[in-house]
Protein backbone atom coordinates (compact mmCIF):
# COMPACT_ATOMS: atom_id res chain seq x y z
CA UNK A 1 0.00 0.00 0.00
CA UNK A 2 2.98 2.27 0.61
CA UNK A 3 4.17 1.76 -2.95
CA UNK A 4 1.35 3.07 -4.22
CA UNK A 5 0.96 5.64 -1.87
CA UNK A 6 4.34 7.16 -2.66
CA UNK A 7 3.31 6.38 -6.65
CA UNK A 8 0.13 8.51 -6.63
CA UNK A 9 2.04 11.26 -3.79
CA UNK A 10 4.19 11.49 -7.11
CA UNK A 11 2.07 11.86 -9.91
CA UNK A 12 0.15 14.76 -7.90
CA UNK A 13 3.22 16.36 -6.59
CA UNK A 14 4.27 16.43 -10.80
CA UNK A 15 0.91 17.45 -12.08
CA UNK A 16 0.28 20.09 -9.64
CA UNK A 17 4.06 21.66 -10.66
CA UNK A 18 3.03 21.53 -14.04
CA UNK A 19 1.79 24.87 -15.96
CA UNK A 20 -0.33 23.44 -18.77
CA UNK A 21 -2.60 22.26 -16.07
CA UNK A 22 -2.65 25.92 -13.89
CA UNK A 23 -3.84 27.44 -17.08
CA UNK A 24 -6.46 25.05 -18.01
CA UNK A 25 -7.85 25.55 -14.35
CA UNK A 26 -7.63 29.37 -14.74
CA UNK A 27 -9.96 29.11 -17.83
CA UNK A 28 -11.99 26.88 -16.28
CA UNK A 29 -12.70 29.58 -12.90
CA UNK A 30 -12.68 32.47 -15.85
CA UNK A 31 -15.83 30.51 -16.95
CA UNK A 32 -17.41 29.89 -13.94
CA UNK A 33 -16.80 34.05 -13.18
CA UNK A 34 -17.95 35.26 -16.40
CA UNK A 35 -21.32 33.61 -15.42
CA UNK A 36 -21.70 36.33 -12.97
CA UNK A 37 -21.85 38.94 -16.19
CA UNK A 38 -23.34 36.71 -18.31
CA UNK A 39 -26.21 35.92 -15.60
CA UNK A 40 -26.28 39.78 -14.86
CA UNK A 41 -27.72 40.08 -19.11
CA UNK A 42 -30.40 37.49 -18.45
CA UNK A 43 -33.91 38.79 -17.36
CA UNK A 44 -34.27 37.14 -12.97
CA UNK A 45 -32.79 34.23 -14.24
CA UNK A 46 -28.86 34.89 -12.66
CA UNK A 47 -29.10 31.95 -10.57
CA UNK A 48 -29.90 29.51 -13.18
CA UNK A 49 -27.06 30.87 -15.49
CA UNK A 50 -24.75 30.72 -12.98
CA UNK A 51 -25.29 27.43 -12.25
CA UNK A 52 -25.82 26.09 -15.96
CA UNK A 53 -22.14 28.07 -16.94
CA UNK A 54 -20.43 27.02 -13.46
CA UNK A 55 -21.48 23.35 -14.36
CA UNK A 56 -21.02 23.41 -18.02
CA UNK A 57 -17.24 24.52 -16.96
CA UNK A 58 -16.98 22.21 -14.36
CA UNK A 59 -17.99 19.19 -16.86
CA UNK A 60 -15.72 20.12 -19.98
CA UNK A 61 -12.57 21.41 -18.35
CA UNK A 62 -13.16 18.35 -16.08
CA UNK A 63 -12.77 15.94 -18.86
CA UNK A 64 -10.67 17.97 -20.88
CA UNK A 65 -7.65 18.13 -17.51
CA UNK A 66 -9.27 13.92 -17.41
CA UNK A 67 -7.74 13.12 -20.55
CA UNK A 68 -4.74 15.65 -20.74
CA UNK A 69 -3.50 14.36 -17.11
CA UNK A 70 -4.50 10.68 -17.82
CA UNK A 71 -2.90 10.86 -21.23
CA UNK A 72 0.51 12.02 -20.91
CA UNK A 73 1.11 10.89 -17.24
CA UNK A 74 1.85 7.09 -18.05
CA UNK A 75 2.81 8.21 -21.18
CA UNK A 76 6.22 10.67 -19.82
CA UNK A 77 7.05 8.11 -17.63
CA UNK A 78 7.93 5.99 -20.93
CA UNK A 79 9.05 8.48 -22.98
CA UNK A 80 11.40 9.59 -20.46
CA UNK A 81 12.26 6.74 -19.94
CA UNK A 82 11.90 7.21 -15.72
CA UNK A 83 9.84 4.28 -15.02
CA UNK A 84 13.44 2.44 -16.18
CA UNK A 85 14.10 3.68 -12.55
CA UNK A 86 10.94 2.71 -10.69
CA UNK A 87 9.63 -0.71 -12.15
CA UNK A 88 13.08 -2.21 -10.93
CA UNK A 89 12.32 -1.14 -7.42
CA UNK A 90 10.00 -4.46 -5.59
CA UNK A 91 7.11 -2.92 -6.83
CA UNK A 92 4.33 -4.73 -9.15
CA UNK A 93 3.36 -3.16 -12.25
CA UNK A 94 -0.02 -3.19 -11.70
CA UNK A 95 0.82 -1.22 -8.35
CA UNK A 96 2.32 1.25 -10.71
CA UNK A 97 -0.72 1.96 -12.90
CA UNK A 98 -2.75 1.91 -9.93
CA UNK A 99 -0.57 4.52 -7.87
CA UNK A 100 -0.86 6.75 -11.21
CA UNK A 101 -4.04 6.75 -11.89
CA UNK A 102 -5.28 7.16 -8.00
CA UNK A 103 -2.53 10.88 -8.04
CA UNK A 104 -4.40 11.51 -10.97
CA UNK A 105 -7.47 11.01 -9.43
CA UNK A 106 -6.31 13.12 -6.73
CA UNK A 107 -5.15 15.68 -8.56
CA UNK A 108 -9.11 15.78 -10.27
CA UNK A 109 -10.39 15.75 -7.05
CA UNK A 110 -7.97 19.16 -5.93
CA UNK A 111 -9.19 20.95 -9.28
CA UNK A 112 -12.92 19.79 -9.11
CA UNK A 113 -13.20 21.02 -5.53
CA UNK A 114 -11.01 24.65 -6.84
CA UNK A 115 -14.04 24.22 -9.27
CA UNK A 116 -16.87 23.62 -6.95
CA UNK A 117 -15.38 26.60 -4.67
CA UNK A 118 -15.14 28.99 -7.19
CA UNK A 119 -18.62 28.30 -8.40
CA UNK A 120 -20.17 28.63 -4.61
CA UNK A 121 -18.32 31.69 -4.34
CA UNK A 122 -19.76 33.16 -7.45
CA UNK A 123 -23.49 32.21 -6.25
CA UNK A 124 -23.15 33.67 -3.07
CA UNK A 125 -22.17 36.94 -4.73
CA UNK A 126 -25.59 36.57 -6.85
CA UNK A 127 -27.53 36.01 -3.47
CA UNK A 128 -27.87 31.86 -4.02
CA UNK A 129 -26.03 29.07 -2.23
CA UNK A 130 -24.04 25.80 -3.33
CA UNK A 131 -26.88 23.42 -2.73
CA UNK A 132 -27.66 19.44 -2.49
CA UNK A 133 -28.34 19.17 -5.91
CA UNK A 134 -25.64 20.87 -7.06
CA UNK A 135 -23.39 18.94 -5.35
CA UNK A 136 -24.98 15.72 -6.58
CA UNK A 137 -24.15 16.94 -9.70
CA UNK A 138 -20.62 17.76 -9.21
CA UNK A 139 -20.36 14.59 -7.77
CA UNK A 140 -21.89 13.01 -10.88
CA UNK A 141 -19.00 14.75 -12.86
CA UNK A 142 -16.57 13.74 -10.87
CA UNK A 143 -17.46 9.90 -11.35
CA UNK A 144 -17.62 10.95 -15.07
CA UNK A 145 -13.58 12.25 -14.98
CA UNK A 146 -12.99 8.80 -12.76
CA UNK A 147 -14.28 7.00 -15.96
CA UNK A 148 -12.81 9.52 -18.64
CA UNK A 149 -9.20 8.85 -16.66
CA UNK A 150 -9.25 5.24 -16.60
CA UNK A 151 -9.55 5.08 -20.29
CA UNK A 152 -7.11 8.05 -20.97
CA UNK A 153 -4.89 5.35 -18.96
CA UNK A 154 -5.36 2.35 -20.53
CA UNK A 155 -4.55 4.20 -24.58
CA UNK A 156 -1.90 5.23 -23.08
CA UNK A 157 -0.44 2.07 -21.94
CA UNK A 158 -0.01 1.43 -25.63
CA UNK A 159 -0.33 4.46 -27.57
CA UNK A 160 1.21 7.63 -28.31
CA UNK A 161 -0.19 11.08 -26.07
CA UNK A 162 -1.82 12.14 -29.33
CA UNK A 163 -3.92 8.87 -30.86
CA UNK A 164 -5.04 8.38 -26.48
CA UNK A 165 -5.82 11.68 -26.38
CA UNK A 166 -7.95 11.53 -29.58
CA UNK A 167 -9.48 7.81 -28.84
CA UNK A 168 -10.23 8.99 -25.09
CA UNK A 169 -12.02 12.47 -26.24
CA UNK A 170 -13.91 10.17 -28.90
CA UNK A 171 -14.77 7.79 -25.98
CA UNK A 172 -16.21 10.78 -24.24
CA UNK A 173 -18.40 12.16 -26.93
CA UNK A 174 -19.99 8.49 -27.61
CA UNK A 175 -20.29 7.61 -24.02
CA UNK A 176 -22.45 11.19 -24.10
CA UNK A 177 -24.35 10.31 -27.38
CA UNK A 178 -25.54 6.98 -26.70
CA UNK A 179 -29.02 7.82 -26.30
CA UNK A 180 -29.18 9.98 -29.87
CA UNK A 181 -26.54 6.97 -31.09
CA UNK A 182 -29.36 4.37 -29.81
CA UNK A 183 -32.01 6.82 -31.78
CA UNK A 184 -29.97 6.60 -34.92
CA UNK A 185 -30.19 2.80 -34.62
CA UNK A 186 -34.27 2.12 -34.17
CA UNK A 187 -34.49 3.96 -37.73
CA UNK A 188 -31.82 1.51 -39.70
CA UNK A 189 -32.18 -2.03 -40.49
CA UNK A 190 -32.12 -4.57 -37.98
CA UNK A 191 -28.47 -5.94 -38.79
CA UNK A 192 -27.39 -2.07 -37.73
CA UNK A 193 -29.75 -1.92 -34.89
CA UNK A 194 -28.30 -5.17 -33.33
CA UNK A 195 -24.80 -3.48 -34.42
CA UNK A 196 -25.41 -0.19 -32.96
CA UNK A 197 -27.36 -1.73 -29.79
CA UNK A 198 -24.14 -4.30 -29.09
CA UNK A 199 -22.04 -0.53 -29.71
CA UNK A 200 -24.05 1.32 -26.68
CA UNK A 201 -24.20 -1.74 -24.30
CA UNK A 202 -20.43 -2.00 -24.97
CA UNK A 203 -19.62 1.80 -24.81
CA UNK A 204 -18.81 3.61 -21.33
CA UNK A 205 -22.74 5.21 -20.49
CA UNK A 206 -21.20 8.65 -19.55
CA UNK A 207 -24.71 10.45 -20.01
CA UNK A 208 -25.78 9.00 -16.93
CA UNK A 209 -23.47 12.13 -15.51
CA UNK A 210 -25.38 14.12 -16.81
CA UNK A 211 -28.97 13.22 -15.99
CA UNK A 212 -32.26 14.62 -17.73
CA UNK A 213 -35.93 13.43 -17.08
CA UNK A 214 -35.74 11.59 -20.48
CA UNK A 215 -32.57 9.77 -18.88
CA UNK A 216 -34.18 8.94 -15.55
CA UNK A 217 -37.42 8.16 -16.37
CA UNK A 218 -38.94 11.33 -15.07
CA UNK A 219 -40.77 14.09 -16.09
CA UNK A 220 -37.54 16.22 -14.87
CA UNK A 221 -34.38 15.82 -13.15
CA UNK A 222 -32.83 19.76 -13.30
CA UNK A 223 -30.58 21.29 -10.16
CA UNK A 224 -32.61 24.18 -10.73
CA UNK A 225 -36.06 21.87 -9.16
CA UNK A 226 -36.33 18.20 -9.00
CA UNK A 227 -32.78 16.63 -9.33
CA UNK A 228 -31.58 12.78 -8.76
CA UNK A 229 -32.67 10.83 -5.52
CA UNK A 230 -29.59 9.64 -3.65
CA UNK A 231 -30.28 6.07 -5.02
CA UNK A 232 -29.83 7.12 -8.71
CA UNK A 233 -26.32 8.59 -7.45
CA UNK A 234 -25.60 5.48 -5.69
CA UNK A 235 -26.43 3.43 -8.81
CA UNK A 236 -24.34 5.39 -11.34
CA UNK A 237 -21.31 6.01 -9.07
CA UNK A 238 -21.31 1.92 -9.05
CA UNK A 239 -21.83 1.50 -12.30
CA UNK A 240 -19.21 4.10 -12.84
CA UNK A 241 -16.37 3.49 -10.64
CA UNK A 242 -17.22 -0.61 -11.52
CA UNK A 243 -16.56 0.34 -15.57
CA UNK A 244 -13.33 2.27 -14.81
CA UNK A 245 -11.82 -0.38 -12.17
CA UNK A 246 -13.04 -2.71 -15.35
CA UNK A 247 -10.65 -0.63 -18.25
CA UNK A 248 -7.79 -0.15 -15.75
CA UNK A 249 -7.37 -3.71 -14.81
CA UNK A 250 -6.95 -4.29 -18.51
CA UNK A 251 -4.38 -1.17 -18.86
CA UNK A 252 -2.28 -2.98 -15.68
CA UNK A 253 -2.64 -6.25 -18.13
CA UNK A 254 -1.07 -4.34 -21.13
CA UNK A 255 1.40 -2.57 -19.30
CA UNK A 256 2.34 -5.86 -17.63
CA UNK A 257 3.16 -7.55 -20.82
CA UNK A 258 4.84 -4.41 -21.90
CA UNK A 259 9.10 -4.63 -22.69
CA UNK A 260 10.19 -0.84 -21.73
CA UNK A 261 13.21 -1.02 -24.18
CA UNK B 1 32.62 -21.75 -4.59
CA UNK B 2 30.99 -19.15 -3.34
CA UNK B 3 27.09 -17.86 -3.64
CA UNK B 4 26.21 -16.95 -7.51
CA UNK B 5 23.82 -13.83 -6.83
CA UNK B 6 22.91 -13.15 -10.79
CA UNK B 7 22.41 -15.84 -13.42
CA UNK B 8 21.91 -15.60 -16.89
CA UNK B 9 21.34 -18.73 -19.02
CA UNK B 10 21.22 -18.69 -22.31
CA UNK B 11 19.43 -15.66 -22.13
CA UNK B 12 17.98 -14.09 -25.86
CA UNK B 13 15.95 -11.25 -26.96
CA UNK B 14 14.46 -10.70 -30.11
CA UNK B 15 12.49 -7.42 -31.27
CA UNK B 16 10.25 -7.38 -33.88
CA UNK B 17 10.74 -3.43 -35.04
CA UNK B 18 8.53 -1.28 -37.35
CA UNK B 19 5.35 -2.04 -39.85
CA UNK B 20 6.69 -5.34 -40.80
CA UNK B 21 7.54 -6.30 -37.76
CA UNK B 22 11.71 -7.18 -38.71
CA UNK B 23 12.94 -9.48 -36.35
CA UNK B 24 16.18 -7.85 -34.62
CA UNK B 25 18.42 -10.01 -32.40
CA UNK B 26 18.97 -7.64 -30.40
CA UNK B 27 20.80 -10.80 -27.79
CA UNK B 28 21.83 -14.09 -29.19
CA UNK B 29 22.57 -16.04 -26.10
CA UNK B 30 24.19 -14.83 -22.96
CA UNK B 31 25.14 -16.94 -19.97
CA UNK B 32 27.20 -15.55 -17.27
CA UNK B 33 27.11 -15.86 -13.70
CA UNK B 34 27.92 -13.48 -10.70
CA UNK B 35 29.68 -14.47 -7.70
CA UNK B 36 28.59 -13.03 -4.13
CA UNK B 37 31.29 -10.21 -3.44
CA UNK B 38 32.89 -9.44 -6.55
CA UNK B 39 33.00 -6.46 -8.98
CA UNK B 40 31.59 -7.83 -12.46
CA UNK B 41 32.36 -5.93 -15.66
CA UNK B 42 29.94 -6.59 -18.26
CA UNK B 43 31.76 -5.30 -21.35
CA UNK B 44 31.08 -4.85 -25.33
CA UNK B 45 30.85 -2.11 -28.07
CA UNK B 46 28.08 -0.07 -28.71
CA UNK B 47 24.72 -1.72 -29.84
CA UNK B 48 26.66 -5.04 -28.64
CA UNK B 49 23.56 -5.88 -26.43
CA UNK B 50 24.63 -5.05 -22.80
CA UNK B 51 21.76 -2.75 -22.29
CA UNK B 52 19.21 -5.09 -23.40
CA UNK B 53 20.86 -8.44 -21.44
CA UNK B 54 20.71 -6.20 -18.17
CA UNK B 55 16.87 -5.17 -18.88
CA UNK B 56 16.04 -8.57 -19.01
CA UNK B 57 18.00 -9.39 -15.63
CA UNK B 58 15.96 -6.42 -14.12
CA UNK B 59 12.84 -7.36 -15.37
CA UNK B 60 12.17 -4.14 -17.81
CA UNK B 61 12.45 -6.73 -21.27
CA UNK B 62 11.20 -9.97 -21.49
CA UNK B 63 13.33 -12.56 -22.99
CA UNK B 64 12.27 -14.54 -25.90
CA UNK B 65 14.28 -18.13 -24.67
CA UNK B 66 16.79 -18.60 -21.71
CA UNK B 67 16.28 -17.98 -17.81
CA UNK B 68 17.20 -15.03 -15.95
CA UNK B 69 17.78 -15.19 -12.03
CA UNK B 70 18.65 -12.74 -9.29
CA UNK B 71 19.21 -13.57 -5.85
CA UNK B 72 18.49 -17.03 -6.73
CA UNK B 73 14.69 -16.06 -7.96
CA UNK B 74 13.44 -15.96 -11.39
CA UNK B 75 13.09 -12.65 -12.69
CA UNK B 76 10.70 -10.79 -11.74
CA UNK B 77 10.41 -11.61 -8.31
CA UNK B 78 9.74 -8.55 -5.73
CA UNK B 79 11.77 -9.60 -2.86
CA UNK B 80 14.92 -10.39 -5.13
CA UNK B 81 13.81 -7.09 -6.07
CA UNK B 82 14.07 -5.95 -2.27
CA UNK B 83 17.56 -6.36 -2.17
CA UNK B 84 18.79 -5.15 -5.57
CA UNK B 85 19.70 -1.71 -6.59
CA UNK B 86 19.44 -0.37 -10.61
CA UNK B 87 20.91 2.77 -12.34
CA UNK B 88 19.85 2.65 -15.84
CA UNK B 89 21.78 3.88 -19.09
CA UNK B 90 21.41 7.50 -19.35
CA UNK B 91 18.83 7.73 -16.47
CA UNK B 92 16.42 10.27 -16.76
CA UNK B 93 14.46 11.15 -13.45
CA UNK B 94 11.59 13.53 -12.18
CA UNK B 95 13.36 16.77 -13.07
CA UNK B 96 10.60 18.62 -10.45
CA UNK B 97 12.22 16.89 -7.31
CA UNK B 98 14.60 17.66 -5.45
CA UNK B 99 17.33 15.27 -4.49
CA UNK B 100 15.62 14.84 -1.25
CA UNK B 101 12.23 14.01 -2.22
CA UNK B 102 13.69 11.92 -5.13
CA UNK B 103 15.81 9.78 -2.82
CA UNK B 104 13.09 9.77 -0.09
CA UNK B 105 10.49 8.47 -3.01
CA UNK B 106 12.85 5.59 -4.08
CA UNK B 107 13.18 4.58 -0.59
CA UNK B 108 9.62 4.73 -0.33
CA UNK B 109 9.26 2.08 -3.36
CA UNK B 110 12.28 -0.21 -1.69
CA UNK B 111 9.84 -0.31 1.98
CA UNK B 112 11.90 2.06 3.74
CA UNK B 113 10.63 2.95 6.76
CA UNK B 114 10.06 7.16 6.91
CA UNK B 115 12.78 7.50 9.13
CA UNK B 116 15.37 5.57 7.96
CA UNK B 117 15.34 6.94 4.56
CA UNK B 118 15.43 10.04 5.64
CA UNK B 119 18.67 9.51 7.02
CA UNK B 120 19.87 7.07 4.03
CA UNK B 121 18.70 9.89 2.19
CA UNK B 122 21.28 12.75 3.71
CA UNK B 123 24.01 10.14 4.36
CA UNK B 124 24.04 9.30 0.03
CA UNK B 125 23.38 12.86 -1.29
CA UNK B 126 27.23 13.37 0.86
CA UNK B 127 28.42 10.20 -0.01
CA UNK B 128 28.04 10.99 -3.93
CA UNK B 129 28.96 14.26 -3.54
CA UNK B 130 25.74 16.58 -3.93
CA UNK B 131 26.21 18.40 -0.69
CA UNK B 132 26.05 21.38 -2.79
CA UNK B 133 22.62 20.17 -4.60
CA UNK B 134 20.61 19.92 -1.73
CA UNK B 135 16.86 21.46 -2.55
CA UNK B 136 17.89 22.02 -6.35
CA UNK B 137 15.28 20.26 -8.96
CA UNK B 138 17.04 17.75 -10.70
CA UNK B 139 16.37 19.69 -13.74
CA UNK B 140 19.23 21.78 -13.04
CA UNK B 141 21.65 18.61 -12.48
CA UNK B 142 24.57 18.71 -14.98
CA UNK B 143 24.72 14.79 -16.68
CA UNK B 144 27.63 13.80 -13.85
CA UNK B 145 24.84 15.05 -11.26
CA UNK B 146 22.16 12.94 -12.79
CA UNK B 147 24.65 9.85 -12.41
CA UNK B 148 25.69 10.29 -9.01
CA UNK B 149 21.93 10.73 -8.33
CA UNK B 150 21.48 7.46 -9.58
CA UNK B 151 23.91 5.64 -7.94
CA UNK B 152 22.79 7.44 -5.10
CA UNK B 153 18.98 5.88 -5.56
CA UNK B 154 20.11 3.11 -6.78
CA UNK B 155 21.76 2.67 -3.07
CA UNK B 156 18.39 3.72 -1.04
CA UNK B 157 17.04 0.16 -0.37
CA UNK B 158 20.69 -1.03 0.89
CA UNK B 159 21.54 -3.53 -1.63
CA UNK B 160 23.16 -6.65 -1.62
CA UNK B 161 23.49 -6.70 -5.29
CA UNK B 162 24.35 -3.22 -7.28
CA UNK B 163 23.83 -3.06 -11.13
CA UNK B 164 24.99 0.00 -13.10
CA UNK B 165 24.27 0.21 -16.50
CA UNK B 166 27.24 2.53 -18.20
CA UNK B 167 27.73 4.57 -15.28
CA UNK B 168 31.12 6.25 -16.34
CA UNK B 169 29.02 7.67 -19.44
CA UNK B 170 29.37 11.33 -19.29
CA UNK B 171 31.73 12.05 -16.40
CA UNK B 172 34.97 13.40 -16.96
CA UNK B 173 37.97 11.87 -15.71
CA UNK B 174 37.41 13.01 -11.86
CA UNK B 175 33.83 11.99 -12.07
CA UNK B 176 34.65 8.07 -13.56
CA UNK B 177 37.72 7.97 -10.45
CA UNK B 178 34.66 8.96 -7.75
CA UNK B 179 32.66 6.19 -9.00
CA UNK B 180 35.60 3.75 -9.45
CA UNK B 181 36.27 4.56 -5.78
CA UNK B 182 32.67 4.24 -5.18
CA UNK B 183 32.66 0.58 -6.59
CA UNK B 184 35.58 -0.34 -4.90
CA UNK B 185 34.14 1.03 -1.67
CA UNK B 186 30.50 -0.92 -2.05
CA UNK B 187 32.71 -4.23 -2.66
CA UNK B 188 34.49 -3.66 0.71
CA UNK B 189 31.20 -3.32 2.72
CA UNK B 190 30.27 -6.86 0.98
CA UNK B 191 28.28 -5.65 -1.61
CA UNK B 192 28.60 -7.68 -5.29
CA UNK B 193 28.55 -5.08 -8.10
CA UNK B 194 27.93 -5.32 -11.52
CA UNK B 195 28.35 -2.80 -14.05
CA UNK B 196 28.37 -2.82 -17.52
CA UNK B 197 30.93 -0.45 -19.74
CA UNK B 198 32.88 -0.13 -23.06
CA UNK B 199 35.67 1.99 -21.31
CA UNK B 200 38.38 -0.75 -20.24
CA UNK B 201 40.73 0.94 -18.21
CA UNK B 202 37.82 1.78 -15.85
CA UNK B 203 37.92 -2.32 -15.75
CA UNK B 204 41.46 -3.12 -15.35
CA UNK B 205 41.40 -1.12 -12.31
CA UNK B 206 37.79 -2.42 -10.43
CA UNK B 207 36.86 -5.41 -12.20
CA UNK B 208 37.27 -9.09 -10.31
CA UNK B 209 35.78 -11.09 -13.03
CA UNK B 210 34.47 -9.75 -16.50
CA UNK B 211 32.02 -11.16 -19.35
CA UNK B 212 32.65 -10.11 -23.14
CA UNK B 213 29.32 -9.15 -25.54
CA UNK B 214 30.02 -8.71 -28.95
CA UNK B 215 26.91 -8.55 -31.15
CA UNK B 216 24.51 -10.71 -29.27
CA UNK B 217 26.84 -12.96 -28.48
CA UNK B 218 29.00 -13.49 -25.46
CA UNK B 219 32.31 -14.35 -26.03
CA UNK B 220 34.79 -14.96 -22.82
CA UNK B 221 33.81 -15.07 -19.57
CA UNK B 222 36.10 -15.47 -16.19
CA UNK B 223 38.16 -13.70 -14.15
CA UNK B 224 40.84 -10.87 -16.15
CA UNK B 225 43.73 -12.73 -14.86
CA UNK B 226 42.92 -15.92 -16.81
CA UNK B 227 41.57 -14.29 -19.99
CA UNK B 228 44.35 -12.53 -20.29
CA UNK B 229 47.58 -14.28 -21.80
CA UNK B 230 50.71 -13.85 -20.15
CA UNK B 231 52.22 -13.95 -23.43
CA UNK B 232 54.70 -11.62 -24.28
CA UNK B 233 53.80 -8.99 -26.96
CA UNK B 234 56.43 -7.06 -27.74
CA UNK B 235 59.19 -5.37 -25.75
CA UNK B 236 59.21 -1.51 -26.02
CA UNK B 237 63.06 0.49 -25.88
CA UNK B 238 63.27 3.89 -24.72
CA UNK B 239 66.71 5.32 -26.46
CA UNK B 240 68.27 8.43 -26.27
CA UNK B 241 70.72 8.94 -29.38
CA UNK B 242 74.40 8.29 -29.42
CA UNK B 243 76.93 9.28 -31.78
CA UNK B 244 76.58 6.64 -33.52
CA UNK B 245 74.28 4.95 -36.06
CA UNK B 246 71.03 3.31 -34.31
CA UNK B 247 71.17 -0.21 -34.85
CA UNK B 248 69.17 -1.96 -37.47
CA UNK B 249 65.55 -3.22 -36.56
CA UNK B 250 64.96 -6.93 -36.88
CA UNK B 251 61.95 -8.42 -38.61
CA UNK B 252 58.47 -6.66 -37.22
CA UNK B 253 60.13 -3.85 -35.13
CA UNK B 254 58.89 -0.27 -35.29
CA UNK B 255 60.81 3.08 -34.61
CA UNK B 256 59.14 6.11 -33.55
CA UNK B 257 61.27 9.11 -32.45
CA UNK B 258 60.48 12.18 -30.30
CA UNK B 259 61.83 15.18 -29.35
CA UNK B 260 63.64 13.49 -26.61
CA UNK B 261 64.23 10.15 -27.64
CA UNK B 262 63.20 7.31 -29.79
CA UNK B 263 60.61 4.35 -28.82
CA UNK B 264 61.93 0.92 -30.20
CA UNK B 265 59.06 -1.77 -30.52
CA UNK B 266 60.98 -5.14 -30.87
CA UNK B 267 58.21 -7.68 -31.48
CA UNK B 268 58.06 -11.20 -29.61
CA UNK B 269 60.97 -13.44 -30.46
CA UNK B 270 63.47 -10.48 -31.10
CA UNK B 271 66.83 -11.12 -29.53
CA UNK B 272 66.32 -7.89 -27.30
CA UNK B 273 69.95 -8.03 -25.78
CA UNK B 274 71.77 -8.06 -28.95
CA UNK B 275 69.99 -5.17 -29.67
CA UNK B 276 70.52 -2.92 -26.64
CA UNK B 277 74.40 -4.44 -26.97
CA UNK B 278 74.51 -2.82 -30.15
CA UNK B 279 72.37 0.25 -29.03
CA UNK B 280 74.96 0.67 -26.33
CA UNK B 281 77.96 0.25 -28.91
CA UNK B 282 76.56 2.88 -30.91
CA UNK B 283 76.54 5.56 -27.70
CA UNK B 284 73.10 5.20 -27.08
CA UNK B 285 71.61 5.75 -24.00
CA UNK B 286 68.92 3.37 -22.58
CA UNK B 287 66.37 5.32 -20.64
CA UNK B 288 63.92 2.33 -20.02
CA UNK B 289 62.99 -1.16 -21.22
CA UNK B 290 59.13 -2.29 -20.80
CA UNK B 291 57.81 -5.99 -21.50
CA UNK B 292 54.52 -5.53 -22.97
CA UNK B 293 51.96 -7.82 -22.44
CA UNK B 294 48.32 -8.27 -23.01
CA UNK B 295 45.98 -5.72 -22.12
CA UNK B 296 42.14 -5.83 -21.93
CA UNK B 297 42.32 -3.84 -24.97
CA UNK B 298 44.19 -5.99 -26.75
CA UNK B 299 41.87 -9.29 -25.52
CA UNK B 300 38.72 -7.04 -26.67
CA UNK B 301 40.37 -6.04 -29.95
CA UNK B 302 41.42 -9.80 -30.39
CA UNK B 303 37.45 -11.36 -29.20
CA UNK B 304 36.09 -8.47 -31.72
CA UNK B 305 38.36 -9.97 -34.38
CA UNK B 306 38.22 -13.32 -33.75
CA UNK B 307 34.23 -12.78 -33.56
CA UNK B 308 34.26 -10.89 -37.17
CA UNK B 309 35.48 -14.03 -38.56
CA UNK B 310 33.67 -16.31 -37.38
CA UNK B 311 30.15 -14.28 -37.93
Amino acid sequence: MNRIKAIAWNTFREAVRNKILYSLLFFAVLIIVSALAIGNLTLHEEVRTIRDIGLFGIDVFGVIIAIFVGVNLLYKELDLKTVYTILPKPLHRWEFVLGKWLGILLTLAVQMVVMGVVLAIVLAVEGSRFDVATAKAVWLLFVNVTLVTSIAVFFSAFSSPFLSGFFSLGCFVVGRSIPDIRALGDKLGPAAKAILKLFCDIAPKLYLFYPSGAIVGAEEASVHRQFVGLDYILTVSAYGVAYAVVVLVFAMLIFRKRDFV
Amino acid sequence: MSEIVLRADRLAKTFRLGFFRKRVEAVKEASFEVHRGEVFGYLGPNGSGKTTTLKMLMGLVFPTRGRAEVLGRKVPDREAKRRLGYLPESPYFYEYLTPEEFLDLAGALCDVPRAVRRKRADDLIARVGLDHARGRPLRKFSKGMLQRIGIAQALMGDPELVVLDEPMTGLDPIGRKEIRDLMIALKREGRTVVYSTHILPDVEMTCDRVAMIFAGTIRSVGPLSALLTARLLSTEIYLRRGVGQIPALPDGGQLRESADGMLVDLPEGADVDAYLRAALAASCSVISVTQRRESLEDLFMREAGSHKATS
